[in-house]
């Protein structure tokens, strides 16, 4: 992939480029100021990000990202995004062209020294779907019958890895694009298809009674919304709006949009004692 | 539950975002083409008639910018001009990349043609009486466009199809709407298919116009 390469190279000059201007520290008085947060995320991405039938951006990043929009003006709805591939999610915050991206990113230590990664509000692992009513009934049955299943993957370089990571014996069939795993398992020509568990959840929801979850996760990533470096109190103040989503305030608002895509409830926070110094 | 709508059906639910995507790849097209056309013209006039020094300026120019990749020239007018402080929204610098690669091209076309045109023509024109404006218009730039036509098509062609290049930036041109419209739907090879026909129908219209200025233009 030469494109991938020079956009990685020329994203990576841009940021060495810009680091000089990441020294403006205000910007959540910036923010308040010009009455709306603007915020870079993909539009290509179910459940996370993408348009529905009318055109309108939604997902669970637009979710967040209108969370914290409500903490600084208390209203959802005073938000701007920014449409990026995946990318500019660094460039595009370190040149200042957004305020956050909110946009499924996983937190890694290299990513992290080129900005500053928020608390994360998911937690992604790969999982396995299976057709509801079908030969395996989960991911025991799947381990128990050994070389005998046959995997759906997206191509990938370390797929078959990560398929033998769970299934040691499996037999991995590779594919270009996350609909054809999908059709590969409803023909019969897989027995799952192993793939984020966020979009097993969303494709379960949109299809009801047809495919499950084999009740397996492996591969752990954090997700988290990233901003510039140098401003500790930009990123305390999302950190907050964030934390509050998940255990305080916001709560309900954070479990209706988790309800809404990923099609499970979450239990509220235990009241008393904080739960996250358990 | 619903019944699984058909490909017909999906696409009608989104005709408008793809429309609107078609109508931004043709705007950013005929933009370009536009653009790069009368600078590369002028280009092409420098490179052919211009003194030492504008030679050499036209002639940097066109080699350092026909020598990058469309997509680094895409990223750096969106990327590198904003540090540099000259904020343009992605369209206006994902148009102004493609202009830029245009004139390049239309640039070393119309050189070409305007060399390939026999010295005693001009020679003749000025013997004549013409100056150089009027012996470009009424001699040698009717010539030259009856050469440079089919390269100039040529060029036009490949800027339609550069222009998916800034759905990178985030411009929502037609390939950016069609990725769009597959993370709804999971139907990636009928869409990218039908992507591919619209794409092909911009083109085609291209060629056919260029096609009848060759007849208006040709001799015969």
């Amino acid at each position: 992939m030469g494109m991938k390469q020079i956009i990685v190279g020329l994203m990576a000059a841009v940021s060495v480029a810009s680091a000089v201007e990441q020294a403006s520290a205000a910007k959540l008085e910036d923010v308040l100021a010009r009455g709306k947060l603007v915020v870079g995320t993909g539009s290509t991405n179910a459940p996370w990000h993408f348009k529905d039938a009318s055109d309108t951006l939604q997902g669970f990043d637009v979710d967040v990202a209108k969370i914290v929009a409500k903490a600084l003006f208390g209203d959802v709805e005073k938000v701007e995004f920014v449409n990026q591939s995946s990318d500019a999610r660094i460039p595009n915050i370190t040149t200042g062209k957004v305020d956050m991206t909110c946009q499924f990113m996983t937190v890694t230590g290299e990513r992290a020294q080129q900005v500053n990664f928020t608390i994360p509000y998911y937690r992604e692992g790969v999982g396995l779907m299976l057709k509801e009513g079908g030969q395996y009934a989960d991911y025991a049955a799947l381990k128990a019958a050994g070389s005998s299943v046959t995997i759906a993957v997206l191509q990938n370089v370390y797929a078959e890895e990560l398929v033998h990571k769970a299934l040691p014996e499996a037999t991995v069939d590779q594919y270009d694009a996350q609909d054809l795993l999908y059709q590969a398992l409803q023909s019969g020509r897989a027995d799952a298809a192993a793939t984020d568990q966020s979009s097993i959840a969303w494709y379960v929801t949109q299809n009801p009674g047809q495919y499950k979850d084999g009740g397996y996760g492996w591969s752990p990533q954090s997700y988290a919304c990233a901003v510039a470096k140098g401003d500790q109190d930009w990123l305390n103040f999302v950190n907050t709006a964030l934390h509050e989503a998940m255990t305080g305030v916001e709560f309900d608002a954070y479990a209706a949009s988790y309800k809404k895509w990923f099609g499970k409830d979450l239990a509220p926070p235990a009241i008393g004692f904080p739960v996250e110094f358990k | 539950m619903n019944p699984p709508a058909t490909f017909s059906e999906l696409v009608w639910l989104a005709r408008w975002p793809l429309l609107y995507g078609l109508g931004t790849t043709v705007a950013i097209s005929l933009l370009a083409i536009i653009g790069g056309t009368v600078l590369g013209t002028l280009l092409g006039l420098v490179l052919t008639y211009g003194s030492r020094a504008s030679r050499f300026g036209a002639r940097l120019y066109t080699d350092f910018v026909r020598g990058t990749p469309v997509l680094v020239l895409v990223l750096a007018s969106f990327y590198i001009l904003g540090v540099a402080g000259l904020d343009l929204s992605a369209f206006q610098a994902g148009v102004l990349a493609l202009t830029v690669f245009c004139s390049s091209h239309v640039g070393e076309v119309t050189r070409g043609a305007l060399q390939s045109i026999h010295k005693g023509q001009g020679e003749a024109a000025k013997a004549i009486g013409l100056t150089f404006s009027q012996s470009f218009r009424h001699v040698l730039g009717p010539q030259a466009l009856r050469l440079a036509l089919p390269a100039l098509i040529n060029t036009a062609v490949e800027m339609v199809k550069a222009s998916t290049l800034l759905s990178v930036i985030g411009v929502a041109e037609l390939l950016l709407r069609t990725q769009e419209v597959i993370s709804r739907t999971f139907q990636s090879l009928e869409f990218y298919l039908l992507a591919g026909f619209l794409y092909f129908a911009v083109n085609y219209a291209i060629e056919r116009l260029g096609r009848y200025v060759e007849r208006r233009t040709s001799l015969a």
